[in-house]
């Protein structure tokens, strides 16, 4: 079974080192990136299958991260990492696509916990493509005989 | 200061309030007053002249009448005729007939002898060539005496014509009943006190006066009518002279008598100057009416005047009382707004301040995990014994641990408090709303043995309000309303009433009362304001009610507390009806 590959995406670089030596204490393979445009191009070079991402970053804030990873690697899973404790901020990020949200400040577990449930979720969705795609395979014989008919 | 200035404004309004009805007030009654009194005086001098006139008119043609008698008798009659007794007698019989106002009748030659006489004096004889009236009644051929004693003693005046015959002059003479005379110049009547009489070139009264005064006597108060009459008495009043023609003229002028009195006069010269026709009258009966209207003014004035006068205090007292109250809400208005005010910006500023705290906070709590994960793994690899040192360190753990949750909670709540998020206004049923609220701490309230009531109108209106907003309001003040309970009475004896109603002025109030324990006056005062908290510390933040507020405020309402300690608090919600 693949593994998870998670990526967090904070301007707090202290966070990102701890979050990340925590993630792999626990056996989880982590990526980090300080801004939206690190993590951009990270996801460029990386099947990464879940991004915690900070909503309230300098530069390219959370929204506009979530709006471009949203529109150019559909399939990965997104975590709102959100300072605000208003449902608003969280509301819009699950309107532009992100799977969930967390509040600061997270406990490490439910991190965990919610960072599993998109995995599942991804992988989920992995699988129905690949169903997909099987089905089409297994259809194109009749769809061969179709035409000679 | 601030008294001072409503002492002063009282005092400008209640100068203008009285100021400018009492001027126009007093000059229309002075005004009014001097044309009613001209216009009075005009008529009562017109009339009294009118008066005398007729009554002069009168006299003159009493004595025009008997001296035309007598010139008949001279004419009928021959001397010889005359001077027989009984032909006399015969003849004053006629007389007698015409006027009853002759009393006697003689006949004197030119050398003055009464020749013959009759009447009730016995006067024949006796020699009258001396005499004034004798030689004045040759000159001039009639005269008129002024009254005098003669040889009778008897006050009297006599008419006397004078004829020439063959050569030699005659004179008919006549005494005229003083009496009756008298009461006819005295037959005048003017109101109480008018009288008219005569007086003689010297001042002697001819006739006598109805207020006093006998025959004969001199006027003491003739020399002021001289005075008059020639204007050289500055002090009397001429009121109307006609100086062109001073005998035919009628004059009229007010003088004081001997007695004090004030009179109002009109006279006139008979008799070419021999005589003065005397008409007076009071002042005050004369202008009778002036006086009761001047009574009426002063009436008038005084009951204007206390009626202005209470009025404009009146209202007065009434502007101010409104100016203060007026005073009063616009401070308390300004006081709310800048509280307001103040809230608004409390709230933005706390919540850009928590989302900051949040990030170290953040932080703090991924290296608190991290420890947490290295000392377990160290306690793993045995490289931690059990020791007091590590239980000391797990438990200070637990105790960040804690602390941040704490920190965490405050940071959310100053959030939820600062946040400006859309609300979803829409009508509220209260009459279903407040209980759906109230059944969630039914509950609680049940276990801490409170006797929970509801006592909703149900005419209650509907209001317009965000349901969100409203239950956060209302399970705030529940809340508060349990914690006061349980505080002073434990599981026992707590009391809460949710009352709902409409009132007059158009809201709607919404009151939670509980008999907990009460809140110090001291910090009634504070109650909304953003972290303030009587709760011990870590139990509230402060907040609860400031939120309200700034919710109640929003939504066009008010929120009031009255609390008393050790008896209980109400709190009080109004909002407008939707």
């Amino acid at each position: 079974m693949e593994k998870m590959k998670m990526m967090l995406v904070d301007d707090e670089e202290r966070f990102l080192s701890t979050t990340q030596k925590l993630l792999s204490k626990k056996g989880y393979d982590t990526l980090t990136a300080t801004s939206g445009a690190e993590a951009l191009g990270k996801l460029k070079t990386q099947n990464i299958h879940v991004v915690i991402l900070d909503v309230k970053m300098p530069g390219m804030d959370g929204i506009e991260t979530l709006n471009e990873i949203k529109q150019k690697f559909p399939l990965v899973e997104v975590i709102m990492l959100t300072g605000h404790a208003t449902v608003e901020s969280a509301v819009d990020g699950l309107k532009s696509g992100a799977t969930d949200y967390l509040m600061k400040p997270a406990d490490i577990d439910d991190l965990i916990r919610k960072a599993e449930e998109a995995f599942e979720k991804r992988q989920k969705l992995e699988e129905k493509i690949r169903l997909a795609q099987s089905r089409k395979f297994m259809k194109s014989p009749r769809e061969i005989l179709k035409e000679t008919n | 200061m601030e008294k001072n200035h409503y002492d002063v404004m009282r005092r400008i309004i209640l100068a203008c309030m009285i100021g400018l009805p009492v001027l126009p007030f007093i000059l229309a009654l002075v005004i009014g007053y001097s044309y009613f009194t001209a216009s009075i005086e005009d008529s009562t001098i017109s009339s009294m002249k009118r008066i005398v006139g007729s009554h002069r008119h009168m006299i003159e043609s009493f004595l025009r009448e008997r001296r035309a008698n007598l010139e008949f008798i001279h004419h009928s009659y021959t001397s010889e005729e005359l001077s027989q007794p009984q032909k006399l007698h015969h003849i004053f019989n006629l007389l007698q007939k015409e006027s009853n106002a002759f009393v006697d009748i003689g006949i004197f030659n030119e050398e003055g002898v009464h020749v013959a006489y009759h009447g009730p004096y016995k006067l024949t004889g006796k020699v009258y060539k001396e005499a004034d009236w004798f030689t004045e009644v040759i000159k001039k051929g009639y005269y008129i005496s002024d009254v005098f004693l003669g040889f009778r003693k008897v006050p009297h005046f006599i008419i006397a014509v004078a004829r020439e015959e063959q050569g030699r002059k005659w004179v008919v003479r006549s005494t005229i009943d003083t009496y009756m005379f008298n009461n006819m110049v005295k037959k005048v009547r003017i109101g109480q006190t008018g009288e008219a009489y005569l007086l003689n070139a010297e001042g002697v009264f001819q006739t006598e006066r109805r207020s006093g005064s006998s025959l004969m006597a001199k006027d003491s108060d003739y020399k002021k009518y001289h005075h008059a009459f020639n204007g050289t008495s500055s002090r009397d009043k001429v009121i109307n002279s006609n100086e062109s023609s001073p005998d035919a003229s009628i004059r009229t002028f007010i003088e004081t008598d001997a007695k004090g009195n004030e009179y109002l006069y009109a006279t006139t010269w008979m008799k070419n100057k021999k005589w003065l026709l005397v008409v007076r009258q009071e002042k005050a009966d004369a202008f009778n009416a002036l006086s009761s209207a001047v009574s009426l003014i002063v009436l008038i004035t005084i009951c204007g005047g206390i009626i202005i006068v209470a009025v404009a205090f009146y209202l007065t007292d009434k502007i101010i009382d409104r100016m203060k109250k007026t005073d009063a809400e616009k401070s308390q208005l300004e006081d709310q707004l800048i509280r307001a005010h103040r809230l608004a910006e409390l709230g933005q500023m706390s919540a850009g301040f928590a989302h900051e705290i949040n990030n170290p906070l953040q932080i703090i709590k991924s290296e608190h995990s991290l420890i947490e994960m290295l000392l377990s793994d160290m306690k793993e690899e045995d490289h931690l014994k059990e020791s007091e040192s590590l239980t000391e360190l797990n438990d200070s753990m637990d105790q960040i641990k804690l602390q941040i949750e704490r920190c965490a909670k405050i940071t959310q709540a100053i959030l939820k408090f600062g946040r400006q998020n859309e609300v979803t206004i829409q009508e509220v049923d209260l009459r279903s709303f407040i209980p759906e609220i109230t059944s969630m701490i039914a509950k609680k309230a049940s276990v801490h043995g409170i006797d929970l009531k509801q006592d909703i109108a149900k005419d209650t209106p509907e209001i317009q309000g965000d349901p969100g907003q409203l239950q956060q309001v209302l399970l705030n003040l529940y809340n508060n309303a349990l914690d006061a309970i349980v505080e002073r009475h434990g599981a026992k004896h707590g009391k809460m009433i949710i009352k709902a109603e409409g009132n007059k002025n158009g809201k709607v109030e919404i009151s939670v009362t509980d008999n907990g324990i009460g809140i110090d006056p001291e910090h009634q005062k504070n109650i909304f304001s953003p972290f303030f908290t009587t709760k011990t510390v870590g139990k509230g933040t402060g907040l609860g009610l400031s939120v309200c507020y700034g919710i109640i405020d929003n939504m066009g309402g008010t929120m009031k507390v009255s609390s008393q300690k050790d008896v209980g608090t109400t709190f009080t919600v109004s909002l407008p009806v939707g």
